[in-house]
């Protein structure tokens, strides 16, 4: 923990939140109240989410489907804007430098199929003049070499490319604009299990490289074990625990993060005896009550049903929102 | 192979070649498999994008349509041949006896049928039922896949049910005929972890119940570690190895097994390199001479360059390989 102090803070998250729908013109909300139309359902995608990354660390993101992992990451990006809170970025250069660039799941659909490799790449950084024009090409060269593609391929299209190289085209543009920080939404998830290896010890050699900090959002636990430093685990849009890497997951405090982690199949658990978690994830549109996950929950009471936890401080360097943590009966 | 082992196998498949025959020649996607799965055994295929295990599960139930074909090799249920029949009569055999469940149950279930619907039909295609009978198995089948109030699910369409709830739809509907054999095809892969581990429980217990054979087939080398019995490994269309589950991933022989545990992420490989296999697996319209994994094998000599045969290390496992590693037993 000791190394943690002395790296700066590179991104916070300050009580992010971020809601769709809910917002009707006059007309629907005048139709809806004489019941001739259906005003449009709120989500609260994300709720009050605030977090501190520093640099040169990765921040794992994990939770299931709806839980917001997405809406937060591309908050983070600048892709989407909060509707709450908001998001700091420092930068410790002045420079012609774009902090955040963001990774995507499928490599399929994040390139463009009509530019050739050399365009997706330096585009980007033709246009806000990171390069010189003279030295575009070599950088081009040099990205790709960094990230395993063979330069000679500059003038191919992208389904020329597996999935493997083209998740790799994706991170040689993310890194062409000189970012700091890159956010990572399920950036492995889509590939064989061989490739990802490949992958991740990709972006494990590009962190030490070039001082890269990384979001990687993931539904996927044993990547995300593997590769955090930091992990923050959500549900239903609210941060339920963050913490320390290991200790999320040798002591889970949240029974939500200890039901996920018993949940996942791995390789030295055989011919287990699954004891899953019951119900279904509920639809952010109609959350239940008090703590979100009190009705899956084996553990919750009365109070869980009503009242929200907030998140707290547990230990040094953890939270957790859960009422029974500091229950002496828990 | 012992006379008692032929006894129990509820199925056995032997050199079993697919091929698809285009224009441009024969695409060998499934050459010389081999394999069996006795009464209330769960075996586990694995294999990445490409190892023609999805297409080994499609070659036992009959789905491959042209250009595909099954060139040759025998299958045979309970001893009977199943290759070779007409199509009425594969359809009889199809659903009842041998039943399939998709990774995407919204591609199994009819949008525009209720549950109820699909699930008479499912029924009246192999038994004379009346309504009322049918309904009354239908609900028996949803509840015991643990759906709730099964009656007025019935008549939901699949759009109003979650995922996890759509694919205990479609196991519910694999088991109505109570079938010798159940092939699922990477049936938790789109499902969040903790739902994942209700779908693995839940046909846990089916199988051991009712003495189901079960083929299990998947990417994610976990989800075998913790259901399966018995593990074959497929690679560019042909079995490399296959043995009981311990075994195999504690002292794999092929050296492809090898590098595939050792791309997972684990708990003990967090901050490290993970040993990635260099490169990806050949297309099948440009396999190598001899075995295709050579090309990226730490261990390849030339002896590789002709095809190993699959040979038995001890009575339950078998390799295809020249150079098997030597951890593995003898």
């Amino acid at each position: 923990m000791k190394d943690d102090g002395n790296t700066p803070v590179i991104l916070r998250a300050d009580g992010l939140s971020k809601r769709f729908g809910g917002r009707d013109d006059l007309l629907t909300r005048s139709l809806a109240r004489i019941g001739l139309a259906t005003p449009s359902p709120l989500v609260r995608a994300v709720e009050d989410v605030s977090f501190e990354l520093r640099r040169g660390k990765v921040l794992g993101v994990v939770g299931e489907s709806g839980c917001g992992k997405s809406t937060l990451g591309r908050m983070l990006a600048g892709l989407l804007t909060p509707s709450a809170g908001r998001v700091e970025t420092a930068t410790h250069e002045a420079g012609e430098s774009f902090p955040v660039q963001m990774i995507f799941q499928d490599p399929f659909s994040s390139l463009n199929p009509r530019k050739r490799v050399r365009d997706l790449i330096g585009e980007a950084p033709r246009v806000h003049q990171i390069v010189p024009r003279a030295d575009l090409g070599d950088w081009i060269a040099d990205l790709m070499q960094k990230c395993g593609i063979d330069p000679s391929y500059q003038t191919r299209f992208s389904h020329e490319f597996s999935g493997g190289q083209r998740q790799r085209i994706g991170i040689a543009r993310a890194l062409a604009v000189k970012p700091e920080l890159l956010i990572c939404d399920e950036a492995v998830s889509a590939l064989d299990v061989s490739i990802q290896a490949q992958i991740i010890n990709l972006f494990m050699d590009l962190r030490d490289e070039f001082g890269l900090t990384y979001v990687f959002i993931s539904h996927d636990l044993g990547v995300v074990e593997h590769i955090s430093d930091r992990i923050v685990v959500m549900y239903l849009g609210r941060i339920v625990e963050s913490g320390p890497a290991e200790q999320i997951f040798d002591a889970p405090a949240h029974p939500y993060t200890s039901a996920l982690i018993d949940g996942v199949p791995r390789l030295d658990r055989r011919r287990q005896v699954y004891a899953p978690i019951k119900g279904d994830i509920p639809s952010p549109i109609d959350p239940p009550s008090g703590c979100h996950f009190h009705p899956r929950c084996p553990m919750a009471t009365e109070r869980c049903r009503v009242e929200a936890p907030k998140l707290r401080e547990i230990a040094a360097g953890r939270q957790a929102a859960c009422h029974l943590i500091d229950d002496p009966a828990f | 192979m012992s006379s008692a082992k032929t006894m129990q196998a509820v199925l056995e498949v032997a050199n079993l070649d697919t091929s698809f025959v285009t224009a441009s020649g024969e695409i060998k996607a499934l050459q010389g498999v081999s394999l069996h799965v006795n009464k209330g055994e769960i075996l586990g295929l694995v294999g990445e994008s490409g190892s023609g295990k999805s297409l080994t599960g499609f070659s036992i139930n009959g789905l491959i349509s042209p250009p595909g074909r099954v060139m040759r090799g025998t299958i045979r249920l309970h001893g009977e041949p199943v290759l070779g029949r007409s199509a009425e009569d594969m359809r009889r055999l199809r659903g009842r006896r041998i039943a399939m469940i998709f990774q995407d149950p919204m591609m199994t279930l009819n949008p525009v049928l209720r549950i109820e619907t699909q699930m008479r039909d499912a029924l009246r295609a192999h038994e004379t039922l009346s309504r009322a009978e049918a309904r009354d198995r239908a609900i028996a089948a949803l509840d015991e896949v643990g759906i709730p109030a099964p009656a007025t699910r019935l008549t939901a369409y699949p759009h109003q049910l979650s995922g996890g709830m759509r694919q205990r739809v479609a196991i519910a509907i694999a088991l109505l005929h109570q079938p010798d054999l159940i092939i699922a095809d990477e049936p938790t892969t789109a499902l969040d972890v903790t739902i994942q581990g209700q779908i693995l429980a839940l046909v846990q217990r089916l199988c051991r119940e009712r003495g189901t054979a079960l083929i299990w087939i998947t990417h994610d080398l976990a989800v075998v570690a913790g259901i399966a019995d018995r593990i074959a490994v497929m690679y560019a269309g042909r079995v490399v190895e296959m043995g009981p589950v311990d075994a195999v991933l504690d002292r794999p022989a092929h050296p492809y097994t090898r590098g595939l545990i050792d791309s997972v992420p684990n708990r003990n490989s967090r901050g490290r390199r993970l040993r990635q296999i260099p490169g990806r697996m050949p297309a099948l319209t440009d396999l190598p001479e001899g075995c295709a994994f050579a090309p990226r094998c730490t261990h390849a000599t030339p002896a590789c360059a002709v095809m190993p045969e699959m040979r038995a290390l001890s009575h339950a496992r078998a390799v295809r390989c020249v150079h098997p590693l030597s951890e593995a037993p003898g």
